[in-house]
C-alpha cells in the first residue's frame, strides 16, 4: 500500500494505492469516485479514459498511479464551473454528439486540451486530435460538428 | 400539426452524459462490495481433468474461488443448453472455468494465475458448414435432449445443428425451370464484435433471506430476472434487477450473457456484493458475438427481370451455447428475400454449435446477413438481363398487394420503398461518376432493405404514469436507454400526448424490475414503436380520469369537460381547474376529497403474432416492416487499395420521426457501423483456437478518418397506423444494407464480384493484380 498525493479539479486529494498494477484511471474513480472518466480498452487506443495531467492530455489507462504524484489533474467533473456548462460541453447537446454517452467525457476532454493549446487548431488537427477515440455510436459526423462548434464558441470568449 | 412531435428537442440525458454524472453500471460501489475475476480456458474444446483452487483459496483478500464441477444448473429462455461456469467440458476457448471472488480486483487477479486446470484436448471446429457436417466433433454430446421450446427451436440430434429452421414456399423446382436467368454464389458474413464502447459489467448480491439482487449493463431487465429465478429456483418477484445507463448495446447486452456467471459465483458469498467488469479482451473472447454466416444462395428470374425462384442455405458458426442466436437463424431464414416478392422460395438455416463465444443479437440481427446475399444477386442479375438495377427492383419490390416470404400481405401503410429508392439514387446516380484517373477508380452501388423484427409472440410495453399535484408528470417505462435516445422521444410523445411542455415531464432513467412496469426487452428498434404506444394508452386514461374528477367538481357530465394540458374546463360554463388540483382527486377548502388519483397504465403488444409454421416456416411471424434504400459513391485508391465513401446515401420509409435529429443520428452511426463491417471488421482465430485480434487496435473499429466524406439522409413519413402518430422501428435498419451497397460499388468500380467480408485493401490489389 503506497499513498500518494495529487490535486484534482483543484483539490488537494491523497490516495491509498493497493498493490498490483493501479493506474490513475482506477485512483480516479475508485478512491476519489470520479466515474465520469470511463474505460472502454484499458490499453490506450480508445480515448474514453482521457484527463488532463499538467496540461497534456493522457489515456488515465496507461499511466501508472504512483506516475501521478504531485500532479494537476482535470477530469470531467471540472470542467463545469457553478452549473454552468463548458462551451464543448454545450456544443456537444447542440450537435445531438452524445448518443450512449460513454465516449463523451475522453472526447471532451481531448478538446479541451487541444483548444487551450491551439485555439485555431485547423481541421486536420482537429481530425487527428479526434482520431485518437473511438466512438461506437455517432458515426463521428456530429462529433466534428460539436469540435467546430465549440471552437467558434469558445473563440467568441476570448 | 404537433407541438412536441417532429422536433428536435435535446437529449434528456444529454447534460448528465457531458458532465460526467450519468452512472453505468461499473460506476456502481456498493457496500461489502468484493470483485470478481473470470480463468477462462484458453482452449476450444477439451474435458476438464481437474482443477486444484487451494493454492489460490489461501492467498490473500480472497473470499471464494468458485468451479463449475458441481454446477447442475443450465440456464437459457427457450433452449437450456449452458451453464454459468464449464462443468467438465470447455466448448470455446474464452469460456469460464473458475471465478475468484477477493477483496480488490488486483486480488482476484493473483489468485487467477495460481488456479491449477488441467484438460484432455478434443478435436474442435470453427467453420459451421464443417460443424454441420455428420463427422464433425460432437460439441454437445446432449444436443436434442436438452430442454428446449419445441415449437420454435428444431435440434438435429447426434450432430451439431442445434436448430434448423426451413422456409418452403410455393414449388421452387417448377420456378427454377421457368426461370429465364439464374444467378448464384458463396457468401460469408464472419463473426464480430459489437463493440459497445462499455464492457459488461454486473454486480450481484444474495441477501440472507434467499432473495437475489443485481445490477447489470442489460437490455433485458425482465429476460435476466426471470433466468436468475430459473437458475436458482426462487420465485421471480424476489429478484431485482436494476439497469443504469448503458453504454452501447447493438444487442450485445441482450437476453443473457455474464450475468450467470456472476450471479453463481456471488451465490457462494451470500451477503456480499459480487462485481465483475469485463475487460474489452474478455468482451471479445467472453461475451457475445455477431453475425457467422456462410450462405449459398440461387435466383431466378423471367427475362423481364421478374423473380420467381430462390433458394438459399445459411450456416450460422452460433458458438458454443445457441440460447441467443436460434431466433437469428429463424429471421434470417424469412428475410433473406430482401424487400423482393419471390413466389417460390426454398430455405434452410442452420444453426451449428462451433467452438467460438456463443452469438447473440447484433444490429438487424439476421437481416444484414440474407441481404448481403439476395442484394448482390439482383445486381448481377440486372447486368445479365441488360436491365437498370433500379427498374429490376421496382419491379420485385414487396409494395402494396404483395405478399412477403411468411405469406403476409403487405399494404401501402407498410411503407414506400419506391420513393426511397428514387431519393437515394437522385443523391448518387445522378450526379456524373467521376472518371478513372491516375490514383483511382470509381463506381456507385445500390441496395434495398427491408426490416420486420424477430419478437416473442407476447412481446408488450407496458407504462405507469402518475400525475404530480403541480401538474407535472412521471412517465416510468422499462425501455433502457443505450445510446438510441429513448428518454428523449419517451418524453416528447408524452407531452404530445398530455398536451404539456417536454419540461414538464420527467421519465425515470433508471430500470428496476421491483418498480418498472414489465417490458419484454430493449431490442428489435421496438421501443418508440412499442413503448410509445404504451405511453400514448397511459396518457389518454391519465386524461379521461383527470376529466372524470373535474366533472365531479362541476356536477356535470364527463362529456361537457374538455381538456388542454393546463385546465379542465366546462364547456359550457367555462369553468376551469388546474389539472394538478385533479391529480390526487380534487380536495375542497374544507378538505373533503373526491374523484381517483390520476395514476395510470397502458400497454401495448403487437396484436397476432405466431411463430412461423414448424413445416412450412411461414407465418403471421412479422408484426412490423420498414423499407430503405441506400446508394454510395466509392473511390478506390490504386496504389493502396483503400477504399474511400465519397457519399453515402440513406432512405427510409419510418413512418414519422419523433425526434428528426437523434433519427438521424442513428442513421448516420448505423451506416458507419455497417461500412466497419464491410470494409474492415473480423473476428480471426490463431492455428490453438484461441481469438487473434482480443483488442484494438488489432479488431479494427471504423474511426474519424474512415467515415463518408459525406452522409445524407432521407426520412419517409407514409401515415399508417402502427405506432406512435405512425413512427416505426428504424434504429437497426441502416446497417441492413451497406455492405452489398458497397460491395456493389466495388464492382462497378473495378469489376469484381466480392461475396465475403469484410472486403480489405489487400484483396482489392490482389484482385486488381489477378485481372491483369
Ligand atoms: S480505456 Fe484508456 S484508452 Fe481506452
Ligand atoms: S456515444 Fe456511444 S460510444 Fe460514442
Amino acid at each position: 500500500m503506497k499513498l500518494i498525493n495529487m490535486t484534482v479539479n483543484g483539490d488537494k486529494m491523497v490516495a491509498y494505492i493497493p498493490d498490483g498494477r493501479v493506474m490513475l484511471v482506477d485512483v480516479l474513480r475508485d478512491q476519489f469516485g470520479l466515474t465520469g472518466t470511463k474505460v472502454g480498452c484499458g490499453v490506450g487506443q480508445c480515448g474514453a479514459c482521457t484527463v488532463i495531467m499538467n496540461g497534456e492530455p493522457v489515456t488515465s489507462c496507461t499511466v501508472l498511479a504512483e506516475k501521478a504524484e504531485s500532479s494537476e489533474i482535470l477530469t470531467i467533473e471540472g470542467l463545469a464551473k457553478e452549473g454552468q456548462l463548458h462551451p464543448i460541453q454545450e456544443a456537444f447537446i447542440k450537435a445531438g454528439a452524445v448518443q450512449c454517452g460513454f465516449c463523451t467525457p475522453g472526447l471532451i476532454m481531448r478538446l479541451y486540451a487541444l483548444f487551450s493549446k491551439n485555439p485555431d487548431a485547423d481541421e486536420t488537427s482537429i481530425k487527428d486530435a479526434l482520431g485518437k477515440h473511438i466512438c461506437r455510436c455517432t458515426g463521428y459526423e456530429s462529433i466534428l460538428e460539436a469540435a467546430l462548434l465549440a471552437q467558434k464558441e469558445l473563440k467568441t470568449l476570448v | 400539426m404537433h407541438n412536441y412531435v417532429g422536433k428536435e428537442f435535446d437529449r434528456v440525458d444529454a447534460v448528465d452524459k457531458v458532465t460526467g454524472i450519468a452512472v453505468f453500471t461499473a460506476d456502481i460501489a456498493l457496500p461489502r462490495m468484493l470483485h470478481m475475476k473470470v480463468l477462462r480456458s484458453g482452449r476450444p474444446h477439451a474435458l476438464i481433468t481437474s482443477i486444484d483452487t487451494s493454492t489460490a483459496e489461501s492467498m490473500d483478500g480472497v473470499k471464494k474461488v468458485v468451479t463449475g464441477t458441481n454446477c447442475d444448473i443450465l440456464f437459457g429462455t427457450c433452449l437450456w443448453d449452458q451453464p454459468p461456469l464449464a462443468n467438465g467440458k470447455v466448448r470455446h476457448a474464452g469460456e469460464p472455468v473458475a471465478a475468484v471472488i477477493a477483496e480488490t480486483p488486483w486480488q482476484a487477479a493473483e489468485a487467477l494465475k495460481k488456479i491449477k486446470v488441467t484438460y484432455e484436448d478434443l478435436p474442435y471446429v470453427l467453420d459451421p458448414i464443417e460443424a454441420a457436417k455428420q463427422d464433425a466433433p460432437l460439441i454437445h454430446e446432449k444436443n436434442g435432449e436438452y430442454r428446449h421450446i419445441s415449437y420454435v427451436v428444431h435440434p438435429i440430434k447426434g450432430s451439431n445443428i442445434f436448430h434448423h429452421y426451413k422456409l418452403r414456399k410455393g414449388d421452387v423446382k417448377k420456378g427454377f425451370v421457368d426461370a429465364d436467368v439464374i444467378v448464384e454464389d458463396n457468401f460469408e458474413f464472419p463473426l464480430s464484435s459489437h463493440t459497445a464502447l462499455e464492457p459488461h459489467a454486473a454486480i450481484c448480491r444474495f441477501h440472507h433471506d434467499g432473495s437475489i439482487e443485481m445490477w447489470a449493463s442489460n437490455q433485458a431487465p425482465f429476460v435476466l430476472r426471470d433466468v436468475l429465478s430459473d437458475m436458482f429456483k426462487v420465485p421471480a418477484s424476489k429478484v431485482r434487477v436494476h439497469i443504469p445507463y448503458l453504454g452501447g448495446g447493438f444487442g450485445g447486452k441482450s437476453d443473457v450473457s455474464i450475468e450467470p456467471l456472476v450471479a453463481y459465483a456471488a451465490s457462494f458469498v451470500p451477503g456480499y456484493a459480487v462485481k465483475l467488469v469485463l475487460t474489452r479482451q474478455e468482451v471479445i473472447t467472453g461475451s457475445l458475438l455477431g453475425r457467422g454466416m456462410k450462405g449459398h444462395m440461387r435466383l431466378g428470374a423471367k427475362s423481364d427481370g421478374t423473380l420467381v425462384a430462390l433458394e438459399a442455405s445459411m450456416y450460422f458458426a452460433d458458438g458454443a451455447y445457441g440460447d441467443t442466436s436460434w431466433a437469428i437463424d429463424t429471421v434470417a431464414g424469412h428475410n433473406c428475400t430482401g424487400p423482393f416478392e419471390i413466389p417460390n422460395c426454398h430455405v434452410d438455416v442452420y444453426g451449428v454449435y462451433t467452438n467460438s463465444p456463443s452469438v447473440g443479437a447484433y444490429r438487424g440481427y439476421g437481416h444484414p446477413e440474407g441481404h448481403l446475399m439476395v442484394n448482390r444477386l439482383m445486381d448481377r442479375l440486372a447486368r445479365k438481363l441488360n436491365i437498370p438495377l433500379p427498374e429490376i427492383m421496382k419491379k420485385n419490390f414487396l409494395k402494396e398487394g404483395k405478399v412477403n416470404a411468411l405469406g403476409q400481405k403487405i399494404t401501402k401503410h407498410h411503407g414506400d420503398i419506391c420513393k426511397c429508392l428514387d431519393a437515394v439514387y437522385g443523391s448518387i446516380f445522378t450526379e456524373n461518376v467521376p472518371k478513372e484517373d491516375d490514383d483511382y477508380f470509381y463506381g456507385r452501388g445500390l441496395a434495398a432493405m427491408m426490416k420486420s423484427p424477430k419478437m416473442s409472440t407476447n412481446a408488450a410495453s407496458t407504462c405507469y404514469l402518475q400525475m404530480n399535484v403541480d401538474g407535472s408528470i412521471f412517465i416510468n417505462l422499462s425501455g433502457i436507454e443505450m445510446g438510441q435516445g429513448v428518454h428523449t422521444v419517451f418524453s416528447q410523445i408524452a407531452a404530445e400526448a398530455m398536451n404539456m411542455p417536454v419540461c414538464k415531464i420527467n421519465v425515470y432513467k433508471d430500470v428496476d424490475t421491483q418498480f418498472s412496469p414489465w417490458e419484454w426487452q430493449t431490442v428489435a428498434s421496438m421501443q418508440t414503436y412499442r413503448g410509445g404506444r404504451a405511453i400514448q394508452d397511459a396518457c389518454r386514461k391519465a386524461v379521461e380520469l383527470l376529466k372524470y374528477n373535474a366533472s365531479l367538481v362541476f356536477h356535470s357530465d364527463v362529456s361537457h369537460v374538455d381538456y388542454d394540458g393546463q385546465y379542465c374546463i366546462h364547456k359550457l360554463t367555462g369553468e376551469r381547474i388546474p389539472i394538478g388540483s385533479l391529480a390526487r382527486g380534487y380536495s375542497y377548502e374544507n378538505g373533503l376529497t373526491v374523484g381517483i388519483p390520476v395514476q395510470t397504465t397502458g400497454y401495448y403488444r403487437v396484436a397476432d403474432l405466431t411463430e412461423p409454421d414448424p413445416e412450412t416456416g411461414m407465418g403471421n411471424a412479422a408484426g412490423s416492416w420498414t423499407f430503405g434504400c441506400q446508394a454510395a459513391l466509392i473511390r478506390i485508391a490504386k496504389a493502396t487499395g483503400k477504399i474511400d465513401i465519397l457519399h453515402f446515401a440513406s432512405a427510409f420509409d419510418i413512418g414519422k420521426a419523433i425526434n428528426p435529429k437523434t433519427a438521424r443520428g442513428q442513421v448516420v452511426g448505423g451506416v458507419v457501423q455497417g461500412l466497419g463491417a464491410t470494409l474492415m471488421e473480423k473476428i480471426s482465430f490463431k492455428e490453438d483456437g484461441n481469438i487473434k485480434n482480443v483488442n484494438f487496435p488489432a479488431y479494427v473499429v471504423p474511426r474519424i478518418k474512415d467515415i463518408p466524406h459525406k452522409q445524407t439522409v432521407f426520412l419517409f413519413e407514409t401515415p399508417n397506423n402502427e405506432g406512435p402518430w405512425s413512427a416505426k422501428p428504424m434504429a437497426e435498419h441502416p446497417i441492413v444494407a451497406v455492405a452489398p451497397c458497397i460491395l456493389n460499388a466495388i464492382y462497378d468500380a473495378i469489376g469484381v464480384e466480392f461475396a465475403k467480408l469484410p472486403v480489405l485493401p489487400s484483396d482489392i490489389l490482389g484482385s486488381i493484380d489477378r485481372k491483369e
